[in-house]
This record gives C-alpha cells, structure tokens and sequence, in this order.
C-alpha cells in the first residue's frame, strides 16, 4: 500500500508543471487562511481584488498577445512570399522598433496615454481600462511570439511535410494555419504564453509600483485598477517590506513580520511566489514535452 | 552580407527614430509656448488686476459678482475666464516650484546634467551586462555538469536520505545521521532563498534593506541588475538549455568514441574542475564539454539583445522605482511628472541609442561567430 503512494508521489513528483501548479495553489491558499486570521477585512479585500486584477490583466495579455502574433505573424509571412516589397519591409522595421524599445518604457509610456484618457473623461470604468492596460502591455511582449510563430513556421517550411501537403493539394493558409501553428506547435506556443505570463506579471507589479510612486497628478490612482504592484507602493505596505531588514539586524523581531506586516509581506510574497511558480511550471511543461 | 544588411537597418532606424522624436521636441515646445501664451492673453486683463487679491474667495466671488452684473448674459463665459485665471496661477506656481527643484526644461545646463547621467547609466549597465553574461554561463554549465552527475534536489536528497539511513539511538550514530540530514536540509533551504531572491523585483529587495544599508549607490544598483528580476535564473535556463540539446546530439558520441573525456567528475583529472566552470573565460581542454560548451555559447549569442534588452528595463525599473535622485531614469519620471516633454523625448532617444548599439554590437559578435564556424572571411 505504502509502496503505491509512494509510487505515485515519485509519479507526480516527475511532473513538475502539474507539482508546481499544486504548490502555486497550495501556497496561495495557505496565506489567504493566514490573512484571513490575521489580516484586517479592508486589507485584505483590497489584496483579494489587487490579485485578481493583476491576474486578470496577465491573462488578457495572453489572449492579446496570440491574436496579435498570430495576426502579424501570418501578414509577415503572405507579405514576403507574395509581395516582397515596401509592406513587408515596413511591418519588419516597425516590428524591429517596438523591439528597441525597452518593455517599461513603451509600457509607461501607454500608461500615460490611459492617463491622458481618464483626465479628459474617455476612460471612466474599470474594466475599459482593464482591457486597454492589457492591450497596452501586449504591445509590448507580443513579438517574442511572433518570432516563435516564424521559426516553427521556418522549420516546417524545410522539411518534405510542407512539400508534401502542397502536392496532396491543401491550400497554404491552411497549411500554416492549422497544421504547423495550430497542431504541431502548440506546446511551443503554450509554453511560450506561460512565460508571456510570468513576465506581464513582473512588468505589470513594476509599472504600477513606478506610476504609484511618483506619477498621478491629474489622475488620482484611485481610478486605477488596484492591482499588487500599486498596493505594494502604498507606505504602510513599504514600511512592511523596510521590517524584513529590521529582522537581520534584530532577529528577535521576526514574529512580528508575520502578525504586524502582513499586509506588504503578503503583497511581495504573492508575486515573488507567484513568479518563481510560474517559472517552474514552465520549465515543468518543457520538460514533458522535450522541447 | 547579412551583417550589413542588418547595419543598414539599425542606422536607419536610429536615424529616423531621431527625426522623429526631434521633430515632435519641437512640436511639444511650440505648442507649449502658444498654449501658454494664448492662455495668457485671453485673461490677461484681469490679471493685471492689482486690487483684486486672486488668493481671497471672498475677493473672487466679488469680482465674480461684478463681471455678472457687467455682463449679465454670459455668466458661463465669466465663469471659465475664472477657471483659467486659477488654472494659469496654479501653472505658474507649479513651473516656480519645479524650477526651484532641479525641474527646468532643456536648457544647457541640464543638457550637461543629463550626459552625466546617461554615462553613469551606461556604465552601470555595462558592468552589469558583463557580469550577466558570466553568471548565467557559470549558473548554467554548473546546472548541466550537476545533471550529468545525475544529482537530485538537495530535498530529494534529503527524502532519500531519510528513507535509507536507518536511524540509530547510539550517541556518536544520532550525531552524525542529524548533521547529515541538516546538512542537506540547510543546503535545500539556501537554495530555496536564493530562488527567492532571483526572483524578487529589485525594489521589493531594496525595500528589505534600506533601514540595513544604503540602497542608493552605483554598487547596490548594479548587484541588483544581475540578481533580481529573474534575469539571471531565466536567462540561465535559457543557456542551460542550449546545453542540453547540444549535448544530445550526434558529434558528441562520436568525439566520446575518438577518445574525448567524457566524465563530469569534477574530481577526477579526465572529469571538468570546478575552477574551469568559475574561471571568466571557460576552457575545458580535451574534453567533449569543450565542443558543447562552444556550440551552446554561439546561440546564446543570438539571445543577448533580448537579454540586453530585458537588462535595461530591469535597470529603468530600480532606478524609477527606488527613487535614485540624480539618475537618468528618476530624472526621466521627474520630467514626465513636471511634463517637461523635450526633456522626456530626449532621455527617451538616449535610451533608445543604449539598445540600438547593443543590438549592433551582438549582430556584429553573432556574424564574427558564424563567420569562424562557417570558415568564411570577415569582410
């Protein structure tokens, strides 16, 4: 019996997306509980709403991003087999631009724009801005697809399959469509989404960090989304964070992190965790499909 | 033909992106300049005002009243001539209070400033790509040589440990088997802590030590660009990667079978030292390893201007959100708050040109490299 389980926890064990998708759970879980006893209701709501906004953001870039990509991806391809001219090499340079520019940047930059659009009235709810903060950043990490969408694409392309379909007569589109992108690479494409995800999440935290520091004169961030990365720059959340040093130079004041500071604690642990989780599943999901 | 293709495009694009960017700095100040003084002339009359005192409501709401009486039909008019009058004080307040600060427009003064600025940040960024590029080799290889020596987690190891150590209550025996076990468990948990902080944003780290050291240094900076926000752990799997399919394929068992070493020992003397996996640049002589290590290194090279790139923003991020007064990237959120454009557009193509050359740079690395592995001459 004994022998079984443990058979099977060696099983799962091995299947280190599935295993590190349970801890992500688990471990989630495990410091709402701990909110939940510990955490004043207000608090904690604004945590349970930061988290969520910040995950639903993440997830629209990822339905953002692989319309973009796919979009892009095929005018690339039918520009430069069909035209080779001036729309190919536009799209590429333009392409090549957005490249250049560094993601927080363009990022700020779009949040600027959002911020010009509630000032002039524009933008009102939350959930317009949700959806345009989303587009904004999938501006931005949208090309890593596009790039993985062209290689795959590249390397079918070489091989006797794409020969061989033409002949059997099945138009290209549908070639690129659904046999190269849609059933030969989507353990690619999914594997790349996952680390789309992990870096929106990281960028997301960081912008609204940055724009809640020290750029809201017109638009208070109220009318933000409250996402973690606002809700980690509020002081109290930051005079949390400033008492894990307190706990290197007095180690007796530990217990208070987790009773006193939860608010900041909760906010870094969820999004470094979340973070190093989401690596973990991608590494997981790479290695049980050999890629 | 390729490399010069690609130069081609990145002065292009550097040129037009200047353009660009110079042209709108002239629109933005243009503009600036006719808004502020249309806004001027349309209330200038009541500004010149001496006895009305703009900061007493009592006085506002009277010269309201007055200019109602006067004008008894246009009370929505007067009421936004008002609006503008504050709107225009409260502007001019605002400009004195940023000039007070270091908050002028471009002027030569800040254009002096703000070279100082961008070769700080050029350097701290060098240093930090130079040390990047090392750790994620040193990080990856030592990942590598520990899978070929098919060594587990220190936590399974730990699990295993346990489950085939039978525990003795015999003095010296219960000393050793918790040493041991501790061992292990102390490696897991350093481990553990050490993917923390590879994952942490910088500023959530910085934040844990600012009450310990001063987080505002060069130094501190730079130490956080190669360890915090994933970069390292990221880019280090990526060459890991690299490695591992390399490793996997047909010339490495035929170098094994013409008598390469093969072991990854690292104490035996045919096994690879350790001293070879931390030395800067990494040499394994007669081993298989060496081909491998080659191979995965020259498509690495195709993921530095990602990593150059992702490095870059890492550092906007430190210096944005840390608040470092007197870098270039503060200085950029100072400008955009103050909304002195011409001084945004221009930190803004500084670090554009950053990215630009290292793009150049790593084309230029990538062809000499295809060029040695190609046996064709450099042109």
């Amino acid at each position: 019996m004994s022998s079984t389980i443990i058979a099977r926890f060696k099983e799962f064990y091995q299947q280190k997306d599935y295993l590190w998708a349970l801890i992500w759970g688990a471990g989630i879980l495990m410091i709402w509980g701990w909110d939940l006893l510990y955490l004043n209701e207000p608090a904690r709501r604004q945590i349970e709403e930061g988290f969520f906004n910040t995950f639903i953001i993440a997830f629209m870039v990822i339905v953002f991003s692989a319309l973009l990509s796919w979009g892009v991806t095929l005018a690339l391809y039918f520009l430069e087999d069909k035209i080779k001219n001036i729309p190919y090499s536009g799209l590429n340079f333009i392409l090549n631009l957005i490249r250049s520019v560094p993601q927080i940047i363009g990022i700020l930059l779009g949040y600027l724009l959002i911020t010009y659009l509630m000032a002039t009235g524009s933008l009102s709810d939350t959930f317009s801005t949700i959806i345009l903060t989303a587009f904004v950043i999938s501006l931005f990490v949208f090309l890593e697809l596009v790039d993985l969408m062209r290689e795959r694409i590249a390397y079918f392309k070489k091989s006797d399959f794409f020969n061989a379909m033409r002949v059997c007569g099945i138009p290209e589109p549908r070639i690129i469509n659904r046999d190269i992108l849609w059933k030969n690479s989507w353990v690619h494409l999914f594997n790349k989404m996952i680390s789309i995800f992990g870096i929106t999440v990281f960028l997301l935290c960081s912008i609204d960090f940055i724009v809640s520091v020290g750029l809201t004169t017109d638009v208070s961030t109220v009318n933000f989304p409250v996402t973690l990365g606002s809700l980690l720059a509020k002081i109290d959340s930051k005079q949390d964070i400033l008492a894990i040093g307190n706990t290197i130079g007095n180690i007796g004041y530990i217990s208070n992190i987790f009773f006193k500071h939860l608010q900041g604690i909760t906010i870094a642990f969820v999004i470094v965790f979340s973070l190093l989780s989401i690596y973990k599943i991608s590494n997981g999901f790479a290695r049980r499909y050999h890629l | 033909m390729k490399f010069k293709k690609s130069l081609n495009e990145h002065i292009l694009s550097l040129a037009l992106v200047t353009l660009v960017m110079l042209a709108v700095m002239i629109i933005v100040r243009t503009a600036d300049t006719r808004r502020e003084r249309q806004n001027f002339d349309e209330i200038e009359t009541y500004l010149k005002m001496n006895f009305v005192d703009f900061d007493d409501p009592f006085e506002k709401a009277l010269l309201k009243e007055t200019l109602n009486i006067f004008e008894p039909g246009n009370k929505t008019r007067n009421d936004s001539l008002l609006a503008q009058v504050d709107r225009y004080r409260r502007d001019q307040f605002l400009k004195n209070v940023s000039r007070a600060g270091k908050g002028t427009g471009l002027s030569g003064q800040k254009m002096v400033e703000l070279i100082r600025m961008y070769f700080k940040f050029i350097l701290a960024y060098l240093i930090t790509l130079v040390l990047t590029y090392y750790a994620v080799q040193t990080l990856a290889v030592n990942r590598f040589i520990h899978t070929k020596q098919n060594r587990q987690s220190y936590l399974a190891e730990l699990i295993r440990y346990i489950r085939h150590h039978p525990f003795l209550w015999q003095g010296k025996a219960v000393m050793r088997y918790l040493a041991g076990a501790a061992n292990l468990l102390g490696k897991a948990t350093v481990k553990g802590i050490g993917y923390f902080i590879a994952f942490s944003p910088a500023y959530v780290i910085a934040y844990s030590f600012r009450t310990e050291f001063n987080t505002d240094s060069l130094l501190f900076m730079i130490l956080l660009g190669v360890i915090s926000n994933g970069l390292l752990i990221n880019y280090a799997n990526r060459f890991y990667t690299f490695l591992v399919s390399e490793s996997r394929k047909g010339y490495v068992e035929t170098a094994v079978v013409k008598n390469l070493h093969s072991s990854y020992d690292t104490g035996r003397k045919d096994g690879i030292s350790y001293r070879a996996v931390l030395s800067w640049k990494k040499w394994f002589p007669g081993h298989v390893f060496e081909h491998i290590f080659i191979n995965a290194r020259y498509q690495y090279l195709t993921t530095i201007k990602e990593q150059a790139s992702f490095l870059i923003t890492g550092l906007i991020i430190i210096e944005m959100a840390l608040n470092i007064q007197g870098h270039l990237c503060y200085e950029l959120l100072q400008n955009i708050l103050y909304r002195h454009f011409d001084v945004v557009i221009v930190i803004l193509l500084g670090l554009f040109y950053i990215v630009k050359l290292t793009e150049l740079g790593a084309d230029y690395l990538m062809h000499r490299e295809s060029q040695k592995f190609e046996n064709i001459a450099i042109d």
